[in-house]
């Protein structure tokens, strides 16, 4: 039993299962409703840092772009199925796919370009799609925005917001379960290797093209996907969401979570979109000092755990092994650590 | 010919805007070694305090100025003892998310000190215009591209002549070796973190008369200066500088001579830059720097 529950999947399934008891809960008065959306606005939120974190995180790419891509995906889609009123399948195929063919695009772009170069070419892509967000009345109904209906399945089922709910929960499992697989196989390999050095990697046989273009798609996917999904829960969508705030904000998630990791990264969207919204917002004299909170929390947590909360776990582990008299990683004891000499000190430090 | 004497005009005083934003930032990447996103809104924060002095307190503008730049230079003091010396564990993204936290920050404290309305800003020089060959212009207008002008020139020479100069310049090469050879480079960073901050108060100060002070009223002058630091490329100083004048004057001129260039000029020069980005990656005035494997 143990062992099942170990298992990164079975582990996927459980959080899944809780957050599908959060609208019971809601029903039963034990949370309020706003709660179940604003958590199911963060899963949403998720879907596209978790993409950021594979190109970010694994890859060690930077884009400045996820916002733009998100919007766009959420304009087609509500395009797709408002204006031209055709399957919401059908839209969602399109909201995928056009976005992602652009993100594959910037790829091939991208093998010019490093670190914050890249980041900054991404964010003018960003701002070519704000743009056209604010000027292509037509598309996107400018200023006022674009609406969007709750999902129709299969042209029959129409979902209603509980179960727009029980959808996006059902695609964030999906999500990570893929996520997982992809990354632990030879892609989150070569991907590493990628990040380490791409010469290094060259030499051993990952084609950087490739790689680098694998990981803008599914980045984009993903972003696609959330904004899909962000369109038909919210319900609109205006130019203003889709700004370089909201991408930083998803950089903040990656950092603040912890790099590579698919709980950190939920974890890190719950910190930066949902734990204010839910404990501060309500109280009235507190309302007005959300962004304050926000932007401290995020100071204190990269000041002290630059590595991410992901990695709080080991850090603690570490910690209490090191009290309780045990060895740490470098096999030494508390007490022996205190009786080495300077050179000792030197040589653990290179390691 | 005389319409296009005025946008030209026009473009080196937008020019300066983008330019002291630039250089802003630049200063900032080359001692603390992190993209400043938080320029704008440590700007926007100062040029607020200014614009409540003068139109809360009615404070004259010339009063209100000095008391903002000892806020900027206060900021920027404490911005780097309390946050950024402390950020050494933390990796290069790690420091970028720091100055977006401090965007979060100043965005939640701004209303909290300046109240929730939008405030106007007088110019610099209220009224007056001369007409140069036949086109009218401001001499506000006329005091911001030489004041800007003025300022980089000073910048430059700072840089480049003195010894402060000196120390900014060893330390933004390598700051270990720096440290090494006896240059103060936590003064040096602090300093430049209030000379930045400074700066973008300059920048919001000229830019306020032309629209109102708001909370993101800095933004649209931030991403232009990015792209001024990123097309000039990050390795010199006068890159920047120098792209964000030519980055204002491609914008006038596509904005003026292209049909519906009111609309469709943004996107146009994000694409032409996006297009000179690809053929000199690091920048115009930039160049690659090579690692060892």
């Amino acid at each position: 039993m143990k062992k099942i529950m170990k298992h990164p999947y079975s582990q996927f399934i459980l959080l899944g299962l809780v957050l599908l008891t959060l609208p019971y809960l809601a029903e039963a008065g034990a949370i309020r409703n706003s709660t179940v959306t604003v958590i199911g606005t963060t899963i949403i939120y998720t879907i596209a840092a978790l993409g950021l974190n594979v190109l970010l995180g694994f890859s060690g790419l930077i884009s400045l772009g996820t916002a733009g891509f998100m919007g766009l995906a959420a304009y087609i889609s509500a395009y797709v199925t408002e204006t031209m009123a055709l399957p919401f399948e059908l839209a969602v195929l399109a909201a995928i796919v056009i976005p992602t063919l652009l993100g594959i695009l910037v790829g091939i772009l991208s093998l010019k370009f490093e670190g914050i170069y890249l980041g900054i070419a991404t964010l003018v892509v960003a701002e070519i799609f704000r743009e056209i967000f604010i000027n292509v009345t037509s598309f996107t109904g400018g200023a006022t925005g674009a609406l969007a209906g709750r999902p129709e399945l299969f042209g029959t089922f129409r979902l209603d917001r509980i179960q727009t709910y029980y959808l996006i929960v059902v695609v964030m499992v999906l999500i990570f379960i893929l996520i997982h697989n992809l990354t632990k196989g030879h892609l989150g390999r070569a991907l590493n290797a990628m990040r380490g050095s791409e010469a290094a990697a060259q030499a051993m046989g990952v084609n950087i093209f490739k790689y680098r273009l694998i990981a803008f798609g599914i980045a984009t996917v993903l972003a696609s996907v959330s904004g899909v999904l962000y369109v038909h829960y919210v319900g609109l969508s205006y130019p203003t969401t889709w700004n370089l705030m909201l991408s930083l904000d998803f950089l903040a998630i990656i950092v603040v979570g912890g790099f590579r990791s698919i709980f950190g990264t939920f974890i890190g969207s719950f910190i930066i979109f949902a734990m204010s919204e839910l404990f501060l917002k309500p109280i009235p004299a507190l309302a007005n000092i959300t962004p304050l909170v926000k932007g401290i929390l995020i100071i204190i947590f990269i000041l002290y755990y630059p590595n991410g909360l992901a990695n709080i776990k080991h850090q603690v582990s570490h910690w209490l092994a090191r009290r309780k008299g045990k060895r740490d990683a470098f096999g030494q004891t508390k007490t022996e650590k205190k009786n080495l000499t300077r050179a000792e000190v030197r040589e653990n430090d290179t390691v | 010919m005389a319409n296009f004497i005025g946008v030209f005009l026009r473009s080196l005083e937008y020019g300066s805007f983008y330019a002291l934003s630039a250089l802003s930032i630049i200063l900032v990447y080359k001692t603390s070694y992190t993209t400043n996103f938080a320029q704008a809104t440590l700007g926007m924060f100062n040029t607020f305090l200014v614009a409540t002095l003068v139109m809360r307190q009615g404070w004259s503008l010339y009063a209100a100025i000095p008391i903002g730049i000892v806020s900027a230079v206060i900021l920027g003091v404490l911005i780097d003892i309390v946050i950024i010396r402390r950020a050494s564990k933390a990796g290069p993204v790690g420091k970028q998310i720091i100055t977006l936290g401090l965007i979060s920050v100043f965005l939640g404290l701004t209303p909290i000190f300046f109240g929730v309305d939008n405030l106007s800003l007088p110019r610099f020089i209220s009224s007056g215009t001369l007409t140069i060959m036949g086109t009218p212009f401001s001499y506000n207008a006329l005091f911001n591209i030489l004041f800007g002008i003025f300022i980089m020139l000073t910048m430059f020479a700072t840089i480049q002549k003195t010894k402060i100069g000196l120390a900014i310049r060893t330390t933004a090469s390598n700051e270990t070796t720096a440290r090494i050879m006896g240059v103060p480079t936590k003064t040096v960073t602090m300093a430049a973190w209030a000379v930045a901050i400074v700066l973008s108060l300059i920048s919001g100060l000229m830019t306020a008369p032309y629209s109102s002070v708001s909370l993101t009223f800095m933004n649209d002058v931030q991403i232009t200066a990015f792209l001024a630091t990123v097309v000039g490329g990050f390795a010199t100083f006068h890159g920047p500088v120098i792209a964000a004048y030519g980055i204002s004057v491609l914008l006038n001129i596509f904005q003026v001579y292209m049909p519906s260039g009111t609309i469709w000029g943004k996107p146009l020069l994000y694409a032409v830059l996006l297009l000179i980005m690809y053929f000199k990656p690091y920048g115009i005035f930039g160049k690659q720097r090579l690692k060892k494997v």
